[in-house]
């Protein structure tokens, strides 16, 4: 599963292999209509306490994952005023340092775009059906069960 | 009635632990999405210790377990998630 994609002139969906591409999503984002953009990049995080992780490494259900953040993105709509939104996760190797999923809501007044943001990263967490494995230095790696 | 006969997709920690991506399983006709868990977990152990977190995606959603099952339903476990 190289790429799963959902584009219109309001939300634009995407979960691909390749790393993401966070120009082309802030470029997404404007309009005549949109007075303020909030975009949240999430990353690999290298340390964790004292234990380092080199690489996560993300997977999906293809066939649900989609569809899921198409509800997180209408539900944003029902309840922010949002001219525009971008949900985009990355699958396979994450290594440090490189972002995993980036979310973007642009709005006509910032409120409305902060906010919605800091739902659908939240909401994302929570539902969305993919999960992630921690390769760590040490060698071991484990499944990350919710918690996000 | 003849038993219902489901085929299961598994992800992530499930699908390691039982080392596959689908299981095929039979329960009596009008059984709830409950009633499969219960029947998975007296069956795999591996199962029995996420029972209590493990969500039911029925045809690519999400239901609660007091869902009936019907032939031909498409059924994942989802334990719990992970991206960002």
């Amino acid at each position: 599963m190289e790429r799963l994609e959902q584009k219109n002139d309001a939300v634009w969906l995407c979960i691909q292999e390749h790393p993401l591409d966070v120009a082309a999503i802030a470029a997404y984002l404007p309009t005549p209509l949109v007075g303020g953009i909030d975009l949240f990049i999430g990353t690999t995080r290298q340390w964790t306490g004292s234990r380092e992780t080199v690489t996560l490494s993300y997977e999906c259900y293809p066939g649900m994952a989609l569809k899921e953040m198409a509800r997180i993105a209408r539900a944003a709509q029902d309840r922010w005023k949002l001219e525009r939104v971008a949900l985009h996760h990355r699958l396979g190797p994450v290594p440090a340092g490189e972002a995993s999923v980036i979310l973007a809501a642009g709005s006509a007044h910032r409120a409305d775009a902060f906010e919605a943001c800091r739902f659908l990263i939240d909401t994302l967490k929570k539902d969305v059906p993919i999960w992630k494995k921690e390769h760590f230095a040490d060698g071991t790696e484990e499944w990350v069960q919710g918690g996000g | 009635m003849p038993p219902l006969r489901l085929r299961l997709q598994l992800f992530s920690v499930l699908r390691e632990r039982l080392g596959r991506e689908v299981l095929d399983v039979e329960v009596p006709a009008g059984s709830a999405g409950g009633d499969l868990l219960d029947i998975l977990a007296r069956t795999y152990p591996d199962i029995a210790a996420y029972r209590s977190t493990i969500r039911l995606a029925i045809n690519e959603a999400y239901e609660r377990e007091t869902y009936r099952l019907s032939p031909g339903d498409d059924v994942a476990l989802i334990t719990p998630v992970s991206g960002g």
